[in-house]
């Protein structure tokens, strides 16, 4: 039996931050990758990350770890990471991949290869709508230890050619039924997102959703779906017309990830 | 340079008007701008593999100029384009690819890449696509030292395949660690011979010696026979 752990209710953003699908410094890329980490060296797989991955990008301007998370045991596939690292752009992204292949971070890369039976990667923008994640040389590269917080990782591959129609929708009808008073989830959007073509899988659309409760999440796995959610006229009936293939992940963050 | 690898699933019944949008309108549109050319267009053989599968390899100048285009088939003069292509295929596979430090393949004149869809013979190539476990970099020395060497030296007349050019996946668009190998068929009599015979590798000679020592490395990967198109720029 796995131990409950407590959710942390995330902090509205300021004011003066910026408007949702406005970033500080152009369109930010995000890089996705999920890691099948050799269970043996869990651990010290988290640790090259902590120590390495994460103070290594801060030194520069061209990238930032952003989020550092783990799939909750008991949800789905045993030892699985998820890190979600920014880049400014693709020249950035570029000089980052040549420092991998072949630079400075050869080494780290070659000692991660040793604690991972593999990785997936894409590399994804910021949907329209996405609300921001700031300016980066603001994301800390040696963030204070905080509880985790639990995150719905909902991805989903829209019918062929209604890709844009789903993503307009999506931010039109789902994204504000999620803030609406009286949700049902008590979840927020903290990053929407969609592969960039050539580098994943294409159309594919990504929502980073950070709960604040964990009774409804309870809920929504222990009972049948109410037919108000799904009948007529809901968001889940009308979106059938663009897509009905999704895969959600419950992911917990680390206690030192940069983003919670 | 970069290289765009993509693997379409087509939808059957509009394979063709995929082919031709490809050809006829996306070749073209690419070259609009200075950063990106089609390289290959390779319908995976069928018998071989999954149906109705297409592989397209792309080059791109840098990490800039990867983002310019993918800016433009997002939401640029390339997005309705994108749209028709998007009707024709369940998805597309992307990665990007660079090339591996003894790839004869470095660098692409974009310039000189045809883009008027002129016709040639087919070709055939052997895409093979590793995945180790062990570091990665002890596997692309392996293919350099065990494979690519031992290739270089035998009589072109006696060669199965001529490697074209040698892949690894560049950080954080797609799979790692994965290195791929393009391939040129250059004998199809010997592709048939090795298809329909049973090999016992000697693994004190040559290539047996290379199985041998690359199952300390990986015994993981996958070949796929692809047949350029007519139009196909490079073949």
């Amino acid at each position: 039996m796995l131990a409950p752990r407590r959710v942390v209710v995330p902090v509205p953003r300021p004011a003066s931050e910026p408007a949702p699908g406005t970033f500080e410094r152009g369109l930010v890329l995000f890089i996705h990758e999920v890691h099948k980490v050799v269970g043996k060296s869990a651990a010290r797989f988290e640790d090259a990350y902590r120590g390495g991955w994460m103070p290594t990008l801060a030194k520069g301007s061209d990238a930032r770890l952003l989020w550092y998370f783990d799939l909750a045991h008991g949800s789905g596939l045993a030892y699985r990471v998820v890190t979600v690292t920014a880049v400014e752009d693709g020249a950035s992204w570029a000089r980052l991949a040549e420092r991998l292949a072949g630079g400075d971070l050869q080494s780290w890369a070659r000692h991660l290869d040793g604690l991972q039976h593999e990785s997936h990667g894409r590399i994804m923008t910021p949907l329209d709508w996405s609300p921001s994640i700031g300016a980066l040389g603001d994301i800390p590269g040696d963030p204070a230890v905080h509880e985790p917080t639990i995150y719905m990782e909902d991805t989903m591959w829209p019918y062929p050619g209604k890709v844009g129609e789903y993503i307009e929708r999506s931010g039109d009808v789902y994204r504000r039924s999620l803030g609406a008073e009286g949700s049902r989830m008590h979840m927020s959007i903290e990053l929407s997102m969609q592969a960039m073509p050539g580098a994943g899988r294409y159309p594919e659309v990504t929502l980073l959703q950070k709960l604040s409760a964990l009774p409804p999440l309870i809920h929504l796995l222990t009972n049948d779906i109410p037919p108000e959610v799904t009948g007529p006229g809901s968001w889940m009936h009308q979106a059938l017309e663009l897509r009905d293939q999704w895969r959600s992940k419950l992911l917990r963050t680390a206690v030192w990830s940069p983003l919670q | 340079m970069l290289f765009l690898h993509e693997t379409h699933k087509v939808i059957g019944r509009h394979a063709s008007a995929f082919e031709d949008l490809f050809r006829d309108e996306w070749m073209g549109a690419l070259a609009r701008g200075e950063g990106a050319r089609l390289l290959w267009y390779l319908n995976h053989a069928m018998g071989s593999g999954p149906s109705y599968q297409v592989v397209t390899i792309t080059a791109v100048s840098d990490g800039a100029a990867w983002e310019a285009l993918a800016r433009r088939t997002l939401a640029g003069d390339l997005s309705e384009l994108a749209s028709k292509l998007d009707s024709c295929r369940y998805e597309s596979d992307g990665k990007i690819l660079a090339p591996v430090y003894w790839s004869e393949l470095q660098e692409v004149d974009l310039a000189e890449m045809p883009v008027d869809g002129r016709e040639h013979e087919l070709s055939v190539y052997m895409q093979d696509t590793g995945w180790p476990d062990a570091p990665l970099d002890d596997y692309i020395g392996l293919w350099d030292h065990d494979y690519w060497q031992f290739m270089r030296r035998t009589p072109p007349e006696k060669r199965l395949l001529d490697i074209q050019a040698c892949f690894q996946v560049a950080h954080g668009s797609g799979t790692r660690p994965e290195a791929i190998l393009m391939q040129k068929i250059m004998s199809l009599a010997a592709l048939g011979g090795l298809l329909t015979s049973v090999e016992e590798y000697d693994p004190d000679t040559w290539p047996g010696s290379y199985m041998a020592k690359g199952l300390e490395l990986r015994d993981q990967w996958e070949s796929k026979l692809l047949r350029t198109s007519s139009w196909s720029p490079l073949w």
